[in-house]
C-alpha cells in the first residue's frame, strides 16, 4: 500500500457540496409532496397476506375469485421469480380487515383446494396501530439525535454537536428521499436502518472528530479549517475502509438476504454512502462555522475589555 | 510474556470455550436437552411462525360505561330509601377522559345528597350541585386505579385463557399505558386464538369440602405427580386436572373433584402457586345467576367490601343453598380456577349478600375487593379490548429466511475476511479472528440473556461483521502511522493500542445510544435488531480492543523489528 500522505483539500470543497445537498434534498421534497412516502402496511394500517402455492399460478384468474366474492383487495402482486407467491393487500378504512382477510382465506380453499396454497404470513394493523407506529418511530429518531448531542457535548464540546445531528438529519433524509423516489415501501424495518444509519454516520464523524480534538491539543492556535482538513485526510484510509467493509455485508445481504432483509440492507447501503459523505462534507464545515463565530465573539469580547481598561 | 498476558489469555480462552459449547444445540438443531448446557437461542415468532398481536383498551369508553353503570343504580336505591327518586340529565363528555353525568332528584334533595355520598363512597366524586340537580364524575383515586389495575388484571386473565390454549412460551405483556402485546409462537389459528382471549370467562360458585384437611389434599397431588401425573408447561391446564381427578377417582370422596388456585408468574412465566382445593363436583349455582358485584364500603368500620346482588330467581337458589350450608365456605370458581373461597355466615335471603375480606390495611382491602368484583362481574376482561394489530407468519416462511440470510451473511462474511486479510496480512488474519470471536461470544450473550432472535436481529448480527472490523481497522490505521514516524514495532503498536481506544469506544457509545432509542421504541422483530445491535456493540468492544490486543501482545513479543500490517 502506498504511504504517501494524502492530502486533499477537503475544505474548498464544502461549498459545492452544501449547494448540492440542499439542491437534492429540494428534488426529494419535490417528489415526496407530489408522490409521497410509500408507507407499509405496519404505518398505513390495512392487511397483508402473503400466500404460496403448490403449482404456478395465475394471478388474473385469482383476482377474478377475489373480485367475484367482493374481497376488498387493493393489490396482487406476484413474488419471486416461479411465480408461486403472491401478495395480497387489503387497504380499506371502514371495512373489518379481519373479515377481508379471513374471507381470502376462504375464497383460496374454494379455488385452489385445501393443502394446496400456504398462508406465509398474514399481517393486520388497524388505524391505531399505524398511527401509534408511526408516532413512536419518529419519536425514536429523534430522541436518538438528541441522545447523540448530549454524548457529543459533554464527551467533546458542544461545538462538535450540530454538526454531527446536521449531518445524521442529511442521512435520515437523503434515505427517506431515495424510498420516496424510488416508490420502495417504508416499513418498520426501515425506521431500525433509519435508526442503525444514524449510529454508524455518527460513529464515523466521532473517528473524524476525536482526530481534531487530538490536534487541536497538539496543535494550539491553529485554524480550524487546517486542523479539519488534516483530520480528514489522516484518517481517511480508515474511513474508506470501514465504508467499504459495511457496505460489502450490506451489499450482499441486500442482493441475497431475502424478503424483509432486502429493503433493511438497501437502506443501509445508501446510508454507508451518504454516512459517509455527510461527515465529511457537512459535520466538517458546520464545526468549523461554528467554531469561526466562537472566534469572533471572544475577539469581540477581548476588544471591548481592552477598551474598558483605556476608558 | 507477563503473567498479566496469561490471565488474559486464560480468561479469553475459558470465554470462546463456553461459548462454542453452548451454542451447539442453536447451530446443530439437536435437543438441548441431549446437552451439557440446557439452552437454545429463542428464534422469535418471524422465525419460528406464530400469532402476534397487539391489543388496546379504550379507556374513555370504560370511563363512560362505569360513570353510567354507577349513577344508574341511584334511582332505585333513592326509591328504597323513601320518598325520593332521580332521572338522568345530561351527560357531558367533553373531556372524554373525565366523563360527568347530571341527575336530577325528585324529593327532599339534602337528604337524597346524603345518602347518595354514603352509597357511592368514594368512587365517584360531585363536580357540580345546582338546584334539583346533581353532576357526578368519577373519583380520580378510582380513575387512577382503574388505570392501573385494568393492563395488568386484563394481562391476568388472558394468561389464564392461553395456558388453555397449550403454548409452550407465551409473552403477554403490557406495553405503553393502555396496550397489551400477545406473542404466541407456533400457534397458527388465529380464530381459535382470538376467540379464547376475547370470550367471557365461565364463573361458578362450588362448595368446599373442609372435613379433608390440607395435608391429605396435597398428599394426593403428590401421589399423582410420583405417577406421573403433573403439570407440564405448555400442558392445557384443564387437561392435567381432569387427568389428575381421574387418576385419584378411588381416593377422592365421591362427588367432589379437586382444583387449584394458581398463579402465575409474570416476569418468568412460572407458576408460583398451586393450592388445592377439595370442591363439590357439582356446582349448584353459575355466575349468570349475577346481577351485579361492586365495592363498597363498610362506613362504620371503613372497611372494604364487596357487595353482590343477585337476579330474581337467582336471589332464590341463593337463598335456598346459603340456609341449607351455613358455615361452609363456598369458592368462587374462574374458568376452573379457585379464585377466592369465602364463609357464609348466614342465611342470605333478598339477593344481596355481602363478601367481606379478611385482614390488612385499607388500600390492600381495596385493591383486593376491587379484584374479586371484576372476577364476579362478568368474570370477563375486566376492560373490553381492541385487536389493533394481529400478524401470522407461517413456519415456512421463516426456515427460508433463516436459509437465505444465512447464506447471505456468511459471504458478505467471507467477503469482509478475503478483503481484510489482503489488506492487512498477518494483522487481518488477527482482525477475522477476532471477528469471528465476537460473533460467537455475542450469540452466547443473546442465548444467556434469554433475548429473542428475529429477522432484523440476523441482520443485526451482519451488520455487526461489517462494523466490527471498524475497530480493528482505527487500531491498525493508528500503528500505521507511528510505524510511517519511524517508530520501534512493538512501540507502535503500544502507542496505536492506547490512541485508539477512546475513538473506538466514542464511536460505540454512540451507536449504542441509537440502539436504546430502538429498543424503547418497538417489540416483536424490530426490538430484535436493537437488542443483537447492542449485544454487537458490547462484544465488539470487548473483542476489537481487548482481543485484538492480546494477539498482538503475543505478536510483536522478543522486540520484534517489523510488523506484518
Amino acid at each position: 500500500m502506498s504511504k504517501a500522505k494524502m492530502n486533499i483539500d477537503y475544505v474548498s470543497l464544502f461549498k459545492i457540496c452544501i449547494i448540492s445537498s440542499l439542491v437534492m434534498v429540494g428534488i426529494f421534497l419535490a417528489v415526496f409532496f407530489q408522490k409521497g412516502l410509500n408507507y407499509g402496511v405496519d404505518f398505513r394500517g390495512g392487511a397483508e397476506i402473503q400466500v404460496r402455492f403448490t403449482d404456478t399460478l395465475d394471478t388474473s384468474a385469482l383476482r377474478q375469485a377475489l373480485e367475484a366474492a367482493q374481497v376488498p383487495i387493493s393489490s396482487l402482486q406476484a413474488i419471486g421469480d416461479d411465480n408461486r407467491e403472491v401478495l395480497l393487500k387489503v387497504q380499506s378504512d371502514k371495512e373489518d380487515l379481519n373479515k377481508a382477510s379471513a374471507s381470502v382465506g376462504t375464497v383460496l380453499a374454494q379455488q385452489y383446494g385445501e393443502g394446496k396454497f400456504e398462508i406465509l404470513k398474514n399481517d393486520i394493523v388497524g388505524p391505531k396501530a399505524g398511527a401509534q407506529l408511526r408516532t413512536s418511530g419518529f419519536q425514536a429518531m429523534a430522541w436518538a439525535m438528541l441522545a447523540i448531542m448530549i454524548y457529543l457535548a459533554l464527551r467533546f464540546d458542544y461545538k462538535y454537536a450540530p454538526g454531527a445531528i446536521l449531518a445524521t438529519f442529511h442521512d435520515v433524509i437523503f434515505i427517506v428521499g431515495v424510498f420516496v423516489l424510488t416508490q420502495k415501501e417504508f416499513s418498520l424495518q426501515i425506521v431500525a436502518a433509519l435508526l442503525a444509519v444514524i449510529g454508524y454516520s455518527v460513529n464515523d464523524t466521532v473517528v473524524i472528530y476525536d482526530r481534531v480534538r487530538e490536534l487541536e491539543n497538539e496543535l494550539p492556535g491553529t485554524e480550524m479549517k487546517t486542523i479539519i482538513n488534516r483530520a480528514i485526510n489522516e484518517t481517511m484510509s480508515r474511513t474508506i475502509l470501514t465504508t467499504a467493509t459495511t457496505f460489502m455485508v450490506s451489499m450482499v445481504m441486500w442482493l441475497m438476504g431475502g424478503g424483509v432483509i432486502q429493503d433493511f440492507f438497501f437502506a443501509l447501503c445508501i446510508g454507508c454512502i451518504s454516512g459517509t459523505y455527510s461527515t465529511i462534507f457537512i459535520a466538517s464545515p458546520v464545526t468549523i462555522m461554528i467554531d469561526r463565530m466562537n472566534r469572533k465573539k471572544e475577539e469581540v469580547s477581548v476588544h471591548s475589555t481592552k477598551s474598558a481598561v483605556r476608558g | 510474556m507477563a503473567r498479566n498476558w496469561w490471565i488474559r489469555l486464560v480468561f479469553f480462552k475459558i470465554l470462546l470455550a463456553v461459548s462454542v459449547i453452548s451454542l451447539v444445540p442453536s447451530l446443530t438443531g439437536m435437543d438441548p436437552k441431549k446437552w451439557i448446557i440446557e439452552k437454545k437461542i429463542n428464534l422469535g415468532l418471524d422465525l419460528q411462525g406464530g400469532l402476534y398481536m397487539v391489543l388496546g383498551i379504550d379507556f374513555n369508553k370504560v370511563y363512560r360505561d362505569e360513570l353510567i353503570t354507577s349513577v344508574r343504580k341511584a334511582d332505585p336505591f333513592l326509591r328504597q330509601e323513601g320518598a325520593m327518586s332521580a332521572s338522568f340529565g345530561e351527560l357531558d363528555v367533553k373531556d372524554p377522559a373525565d366523563p360527568k353525568q347530571t341527575l336530577i332528584i325528585e324529593g327532599d334533595y339534602a337528604t337524597a345528597i346524603d345518602k347518595l355520598k354514603a352509597y357511592y363512597g368514594y368512587s365517584l366524586r360531585i363536580v357540580k350541585e345546582e338546584g334539583q340537580s346533581v353532576t357526578f364524575g368519577l373519583s380520580r383515586d378510582y380513575l387512577r386505579e382503574m388505570e392501573a389495575t385494568a393492563v395488568e388484571r386484563s394481562i391476568e386473565v388472558i394468561r389464564n385463557r392461553i395456558d388453555e390454549f397449550g403454548v409452550t412460551e407465551p409473552e403477554i405483556m403490557s406495553q405503553g399505558q393502555d396496550r397489551i402485546v400477545v406473542q404466541l409462537p407456533g400457534v397458527k389459528d388465529i380464530t381459535r386464538a382470538k376467540d379464547l382471549i376475547g370470550r367471557t370467562a365461565k364463573l361458578e360458585f362450588r362448595f368446599v369440602n373442609s372435613t379433608v384437611p390440607q395435608a391429605q389434599l396435597e398428599e394426593w397431588v403428590a401421589k399423582a405427580t410420583a405417577a406421573g401425573v403433573k403439570y407440564e408447561k405448555g400442558q392445557r391446564f384443564s387437561e392435567y386436572t381432569d387427568k389428575l381427578n381421574a387418576y385419584l377417582k378411588d381416593d377422592l370422596p365421591k362427588g367432589f373433584l379437586l382444583f387449584f388456585q394458581k398463579e402465575t408468574s409474570k416476569v418468568t412465566n412460572e407458576i408460583t402457586l398451586m393450592q388445592p382445593y377439595l370442591l363439590e363436583e357439582i356446582s349448584p349455582l353459575g355466575g349468570d345467576a349475577l346481577q351485579e358485584a361492586v365495592v363498597r364500603i363498610d362506613q362504620q368500620q371503613n372497611r372494604p367490601y364487596v357487595g353482590i346482588d343477585f337476579k330474581a330467581d337467582g336471589a332464590r337458589v341463593f337463598e335456598d343453598i346459603t340456609g341449607k350450608n351455613v358455615g361452609r365456605l363456598m369458592a368462587i370458581v374462574l374458568d376452573g380456577n379457585v379464585f377466592s373461597a369465602p364463609q357464609i355466615n348466614e342465611k342470605i335471603a333478598g339477593g344481596s349478600a355481602q363478601i367481606t375480606l379478611g385482614a390488612g390495611d385499607y388500600n390492600s382491602l381495596l385493591g383486593e375487593a376491587r379484584d374479586l368484583a371484576l372476577v364476579l362481574r362478568a368474570g370477563a376482561l375486566p376492560v373490553e379490548l381492541e385487536f389493533q394489530e394481529q400478524r401470522v407468519v407461517g413456519p415456512s416462511l421463516g426456515a427460508d429466511a433463516i436459509q437465505k440470510a444465512e447464506v447471505a451473511g456468511l459471504i458478505g462474511a467471507l467477503l469482509v475476511f478475503v478483503f481484510t486479510i489482503f489488506y492487512y496480512k498477518v494483522a487481518g488474519l488477527i482482525a477475522c479472528i477476532t471477528i469471528i470471536s465476537n460473533v460467537i461470544l455475542g450469540m452466547t450473550c443473546l442465548m444467556a440473556l434469554g433475548a429473542t432472535l428475529t429477522l432484523p436481529g440476523i441482520a443485526g448480527i451482519a451488520l455487526t461483521i461489517g462494523m466490527a472490523v471498524d475497530g480493528n481497522i482505527i487500531i491498525y490505521e493508528r500503528i500505521k502511522e507511528e510505524l510511517a514516524k519511524g517508530v520501534v514495532a512493538k512501540e507502535a503498536v503500544a502507542i496505536g493500542f492506547n490512541k485508539a481506544f477512546w475513538t473506538i469506544l466514542d464511536a460505540n457509545l454512540t451507536t449504542a445510544l441509537a440502539g436504546l432509542c430502538l429498543l424503547n421504541f418497538g417489540t416483536g422483530p424490530v426490538r430484535g435488531f436493537a437488542v443483537t445491535l447492542l449485544i454487537g456493540i458490547a462484544s465488539t468492544v470487548y473483542t476489537s480492543y481487548f482481543v485484538t490486543k492480546l494477539m498482538f501482545d503475543w505478536y510483536v513479543r522478543n522486540n520484534r523489528q517489523t510488523v506484518s500490517i
